[in-house]
């Protein structure tokens, strides 16, 4: 089968509540939004940064194809692939945290980008394990912050993905942040 | 951690309370449990601060987007074989990697984009084998250099050590180590003047001091691929300070060439006399509280001979830094000549 018509298939499963589609179709999505997200984010000439949101559209038609392209398997991709991004980016935050602890005694020429880029790398980091204790109390909650903030969807296009009304998507957005904030800055005071 | 039940009266009462003022809220959450109303008042108290506010993939897009390389381990450049990131800077990523022969070897990237023109990149390559010719214990090797689809790549000799920018802000350096480093840093100098190859950016982030006692100075000739370097308007900040790699190298820039004219040998010992002026007084000549500061002091300043803010340091070497720094490029010494000098009072050499 060819992966257009393995990614649509396993999204139907899915949909139709095969937990076991989930476990196939994560490393297919992961893998391709990687490589485009590292060929992305490597251009950038003109200092136009393509956004996650753009990769994961792009992934989707590359990856199900537009000539299969129901309403739902969309909205199954787009759920499956902000946990994608998600993992990515922390991935990519925790190279570069531990690349920090590591390097303490050797030196090749740095300058003060990198302090920037730790600092961004350890909030990144911070977040995501924020998260994972929100989803413990309230799933959809920590979904609406997977898609807005590591999927980039706007409160519209998260609304349409997780079948739920734009205002339930801005209700869930303003407290998932706020309780994210507090335990970022050291939990319930 | 609450229950459902609890989780959702915590969520109705939030969203109740945020758009209240400040007394109403007291009101309304009156009627709540303690715990609850605990709950309820910690979340309205974050919600207080802003975050996130912030385009919510500004960050993790940001993120990536100064990774752009983001070699794996395992990936290979040329023949070698990438092991761990090492430093993101400016221009590109200094990797740790493997030859051929698994011997550890600094890769540095440099980002194709970030390379103005085609004649920059046949500049690399000319400088990069210029460099390659040095052969010194005082400068890091360049082993080789080429492309890969990951942008243009330098192979340098792995060192392990501190810099000497890490050594000068742990404190200023007693005099013996001053003079020893001193006589090292000027001889990695006079052997690259005399092969004909200028640095361009001599600064203590440039120098690495190896455990053994060796000193390395990195980077020779690589600083021109950066570009001219001038003091922008849009590289400073509203608060006055310079972004990225300028703040580094400003304090070390020698008057000519921030009045844009061509380096030249006595531009490097400019550099090398600020660095070394930094080790023996343990203060900077040219330091100021923004880049116009270091500029007027560069230009202008009464330097201070060293031995005023500090005892022990013999007239001759207090003469050849103020020498070194000079404004007249003609009247400072040669790279040689200092290294002569330094090394007479080296118990090293």
């Amino acid at each position: 089968m060819n992966s257009e018509g393995e990614v649509t298939s396993l999204l139907t499963a899915w949909g139709k509540g095969d937990p076991n589609a989930l476990n196939e179709l994560m490393p297919l999505v992961y893998n391709e939004l990687h490589r485009m997200a590292q060929r992305a984010w490597r251009g950038i000439d003109q200092g136009n940064t393509l956004q996650p949101t753009a990769l994961i559209n792009e992934a989707y038609l590359k990856l199900a194809g537009a000539e299969n392209a129901t309403y739902q398997n969309r909205c199954h991709f787009f759920a499956v692939a902000c946990t994608a991004m998600r993992q990515i980016l922390v991935n990519h935050a925790r190279s570069r945290h531990t690349g920090k602890r590591g390097s303490g005694q050797l030196a090749v020429s740095l300058d003060d980008v990198q302090v920037a880029v730790h600092q961004e790398a350890a909030e990144v980091v911070a977040l995501h394990e924020a998260l994972e204790r929100l989803q413990a109390i309230d799933e959809r909650k920590s979904k609406v912050v997977e898609m807005r903030y590591f999927g980039g969807l706007s409160i519209e296009e998260t609304a349409e993905a997780l079948g739920v009304s734009v205002i339930t998507v801005n209700r869930d957005w303003r407290l998932a942040r706020t309780w994210l904030l507090r335990e970022m800055n050291g939990g319930p005071s | 951690m609450n229950s459902q039940a609890e989780w959702e009266e915590i969520e109705r009462l939030f969203h109740q309370a945020i758009d209240l003022p400040p007394n109403d809220r007291q009101e309304l959450l009156a009627s709540a449990s303690a715990p609850i109303r605990a709950e309820v008042e910690s979340l309205l108290r974050a919600d207080e601060d802003a975050f996130f506010t912030a385009p919510p993939v500004h960050l993790a897009a940001d993120l990536l987007d100064r990774e752009p390389s983001a070699l794996n381990p395992g990936q290979r450049i040329g023949t070698y074989e990438i092991d761990s990131l090492i430093s993101v800077g400016g221009m590109g990523e200094v990797y740790l990697a493997r030859d051929p022969s698994r011997t550890p070897v600094a890769l540095k990237i440099l980002r194709r984009h970030l390379i103005a023109s085609p004649q920059a990149v046949d500049r690399f390559h000319t400088e990069a084998r210029a460099a390659s010719a040095l052969h010194h214990p005082n400068i890091v090797k360049i082993c080789d250099s080429g492309e890969s689809p990951a942008g243009l790549f330098i192979a340098m000799e792995w060192v392990e050590g501190r810099t000497l920018r890490q050594l000068i802000d742990q404190g200023a350096a007693d005099l013996s180590r001053a003079t020893d480093w001193s006589a090292q840093a000027a001889r990695a100098l006079a052997v690259a003047h005399a092969a004909g190859i200028l640095h361009r950016d001599i600064k203590p982030d440039n120098v690495i001091l190896r455990e053994d006692g060796v000193l390395k100075i990195l980077d020779f000739g690589l600083a021109r691929l950066e570009g001219p370097v001038r003091l922008e308007p849009d590289s400073i900040g509203a608060s006055g300070t310079i972004s990225g790699t300028l703040s580094g190298t400003l304090l070390y820039m020698s008057p000519e060439i921030f009045r844009g004219e061509i380096a030249t040998s006595a531009s490097d010992v400019f550099s090398l006399g600020a660095l070394v002026y930094e080790l023996w007084a343990g203060r900077h000549p040219f330091a100021g509280e923004t880049p116009l500061d270091v500029y007027e002091a560069i230009e202008c300043r009464v330097i201070a001979a060293p031995s005023t803010l500090r005892a022990g340091i013999p007239p001759e070497i207090d003469a050849l830094i103020l020498r070194m720094l000079d404004r007249d490029p003609t009247h400072r010494p040669s790279a040689r000549e200092c290294c002569e000098v330094f090394s007479r009072f080296s118990v090293r050499t």
